[in-house]
């Protein structure tokens, strides 16, 4: 059957009526902030992911892709912002197309509640929708549970009240887009800064009527600095016992090789190593 | 109608080349055999009225009713196929009691038309099923008054709300004929099935439009043309078949109901004694030489 | 006021109509909040469900922005289908079915007002079992329990729409005085034959000067 299973539940709340203590939930740490300015809308979110008391990803993507101009921050259950940004994402496209408009942002947020809404929070997702479509600039807020605010300026997560401080202090109206992305900036440092379920860096999404500008590392206050000495074993440490050499040519005897176009290198992510 | 059908009435839903539906017309031609129906709009309730042919001396008198409550301010009354009537009521009493349900309030006569005026209409558009074959004429008193939503609690205040826009009236008298086609109209005065033609053209005498008949004389009416419109057709036995609605002050107090037996009575009483006066007239008409045969001397 | 499962937004609210001689007029104190965290210190309580029909929300935000939503949609189709707009009790009617058929899947503290040609000003209270209640004046939301004995004392029968607005803001000024959990601006709509007429009173101002 597809769907959500809930035996767990039963179980669990059985657990508890006979004094098993409920896990704790782990927050899971995320700061997301939205401002409007004069003539657009950004977006800035940290790149922590946290995995229980772990950091599971120093650098992961926090601003979702819903249209052109549309854009998402997400906080909550990674899995859940990803998923649900995504099935918007294309049944607004696939009504753009119908409709031959360009898609707004309260049809947007429109179906996001909806569809939380109908997942009653278990669909544990937590955005900032920010856009400007035909009728102007959007920017707002939608719960898991589906409840949505309209606000010149809002931040979520579990950073969101470090972020909200910077607004509360700093923001004005008829900010320009500089200033504007500087504050957002700003509010996601003091999440990142103040918050132990958000860091790394700054990623800022810019969206006016002509154009967005998606500024993933926007700043980066966390670079790890060098290292003042290298702990990599020096060679010989590990003793050789044996030695065979493989050659070339009997290689494909233990895998497949593809040969790359002359002289083109392999693209891959570089991975970070303690060097 | 001049039906050359060449094959485009066998079937429903289907337009002829010049864009008629065969189907719809034939229905309206049972209509046109079944016993006359009419409705009488007056200033202080509604009057509907059947003749109800005898197609059987074993047929229990007063039984077998052919005007049926839909709601308990409405009721409907229908010329053609009974059984069609039948279901065209059933249907009804469904529309007004989701709409009761719905919206927590009773429906309003015209409201009711055009549902079922829908109704009616989908029953041309499928080759599945055939048109209804009943003309139906709905009568209703819609309260003037400001009613309450069904379970409410509480009243509001004393004096009542204040804003209302001054000097606008609210509900009163409705009625509506709908056809197998599923094309309805407000009426005055409505009439339908065999003896229509006379009906109306006695409708049209009482100048309905100014809304100073009756309730009382309404029902007197009513009885006088169904009457008339038998006269046509005297061969065969008739009862009639009598229901009213009358404002909130009025006899039904805004419930649909059937026309008391001695009003009833009383009525068909005085249309009998018009036929007979009329009997005579036109005897005495034919008495008098015309104009024209005058002798001359 | 905690009602809504944990973590759901909580709309510490006052919501307040009442019924005046001219109009319809409702209030509603504006917070939401999340546990200790006030999530939206301006929130509009104050929803728009047809032209001259308004409600006042309290309980949860998501609940009661879904029922308006449902009940907006449904007039508007009303008003198309049936060539007319809805009344109040069209309104009220349609609120309380939701209310009441999914009782045990809602945290929803309504308040419907709206104005009609042919019935007025009128107000309705639809509380947490569904049951509908039609009033002079209702209040509801966690500030409403400290101005029971300000609004039996100080309403009066037949008020114009200065006194009604007054009124309903000092109700609101004592609520906010004493609960907790109510604060923020104050909003406030006065439904009339001439339509929607929003006010907005600011905390900086002691609710004194109408800002809007």
């Amino acid at each position: 059957m597809p769907g959500f299973d809930f035996t767990n539940h039963t179980r669990n709340a059985a657990l508890h009526a006979r004094g098993v203590p409920l896990p704790k939930a782990t927050s899971t740490g995320t700061t997301i902030v939205g401002c409007i300015f004069d003539g657009g809308v950004v977006i800035a979110a940290d790149t922590r992911a946290t995995s229980g008391p772990i950091v599971a990803d120093k650098n992961c993507e926090k601003l979702h892709y819903i249209a052109p101009q549309i854009w998402c921050a997400g906080a909550g259950t990674a899995a859940d912002t990803e998923f649900t940004t995504a099935l918007i994402s294309s049944q607004l496209e696939l009504h753009s197309l119908s409709t031959g408009r360009k898609p707004r942002v309260v049809t947007c947020m429109t179906m996001l509640k909806q569809h939380l809404f109908r997942y009653q929070g278990h669909i544990g997702a937590y955005l900032v929708v920010a856009g400007v479509d035909p009728t102007g600039v959007g920017l707002f807020t939608v719960h898991a549970h589906g409840s949505t605010d309209k606000l010149p300026y809002v931040t979520m997560g579990s950073g969101s009240l470090a972020a909200m401080a910077m607004f509360e202090t700093q923001w004005k109206s008829k900010m320009t887009e500089e200033e504007a992305v500087t504050l957002a900036s700003n509010a996601i440092q003091a999440g990142i800064f103040n918050d132990l379920g958000s860091g790394s860096n700054v990623d800022v999404a810019i969206i006016t009527k002509d154009k967005t500008t998606l500024k993933r590392g926007y700043v980066k206050p966390n670079e790890r600095s060098k290292k003042q000495k290298s702990y990599i074993f020096k060679r010989g440490t590990t003793a050789v016992l044996n030695e065979k050499v493989i050659q070339r040519e009997e290689i494909s005897k233990y895998v497949t090789v593809h040969e790359l176009e002359g002289g083109a290198t392999a693209l891959g992510e570089k991975m970070d190593l303690d060097v | 109608m001049t039906s050359i059908g060449t094959g485009y009435d066998l079937t429903n839903s289907v337009f002829s080349p010049d864009g008629r539906n065969f189907q719809v017309e034939y229905a309206v031609k049972a209509v046109e055999n079944g016993g006359t129906s009419i409705g009488i709009r007056c200033k202080d309730g509604v009057v509907l009225a059947v003749e109800k042919i005898i197609t059987s001396k074993l047929l229990k008198v007063g039984a077998n009713k052919r005007i049926a409550t839909i709601d308990r301010h409405v009721g409907a009354v229908s010329s053609g196929l009974v059984p069609d009537g039948r279901h065209f009521v059933s249907r009804a009493r469904d529309e007004a009691a989701s709409w009761r349900s719905t919206y927590k309030t009773p429906i309003t006569t015209k409201d009711l038309a055009s549902r079922m005026g829908g109704y009616l209409q989908a029953y041309t558009l499928y080759s599945s099923v055939r048109p209804f074959g009943i003309t139906a004429i709905v009568a209703g008193w819609d309260s003037e008054l400001e009613l309450p939503v069904d379970g409410q609690v509480g009243s509001g205040p004393s004096i009542g709300s204040g804003g209302k826009v001054e000097g606008k009236t609210y509900g009163g008298p409705g009625l509506y004929m709908i056809e197998p086609s599923g094309m309805y109209w407000g009426y005055y005065g409505a009439a339908t099935g065999k003896g229509r033609q006379t009906a109306k053209a006695e409708l049209e005498k009482l100048d309905l439009a100014a809304l100073k008949l009756s309730l009382q004389d309404g029902v007197k009416e009513a009885a006088r043309i169904i009457y008339v419109a038998h006269a046509d057709n005297k061969d065969k036995e008739f009862e009639l078949e009598m229901t009213w609605i009358s404002n909130i002050d009025g006899p039904t107090k805004g419930r649909h109901q059937e026309v008391p037996k001695d009003i009833l009575e009383e009525a068909e009483n005085l249309a009998k004694k018009y036929l007979e006066g009329e009997d005579d007239e036109e005897t005495k008409d034919d008495d008098k030489p015309a104009e024209g045969d005058k002798m001359e001397e | 006021m905690e009602f809504g499962t944990s973590g759901s937004l909580n709309e510490g609210a006052l919501a307040d109509g009442i019924h005046v001689d001219m109009d319809r007029l409702k209030k509603g104190e504006v917070k939401t909040t999340t546990g200790a965290y006030i999530a939206n210190r301006v929130t509009d309580k104050l929803t728009q469900v047809h032209d001259t029909i308004w409600c006042c929300r309290s309980g949860s935000a998501a609940d009661t922005q879904a029922v308006a939503d449902i009940v907006h949609y449904q007039l508007g189709m009303y008003a198309t289908a049936n060539n007319r707009p809805p009344t109040t009790q069209t309104a009220a009617a349609m609120f309380q079915e939701l209310c009441y058929e999914n009782k045990d899947r809602l945290s929803a503290g309504l308040i419907i007002a709206g104005w009609d040609e042919r019935h007025g000003g009128q107000v309705y209270s639809i509380p947490l079992g569904g049951s509908l209640h039609k009033q002079s004046y209702a209040i509801g939301g966690s500030g409403s329990t400290y101005i029971y004995g300000y609004c039996d004392s100080n309403w009066k029968e037949g008020m114009d729409e200065e006194a009604a607005v007054n009124f309903v803001k000092g109700a609101l000024r004592e609520a906010i005085k004493w609960d907790g959990s109510s604060g923020g601006v104050i909003r406030m709509v006065v439904l009339t034959k001439k339509g929607a007429n929003r006010h907005l009173y600011l905390p900086d101002t002691d609710y004194a000067v109408r800002h809007q």
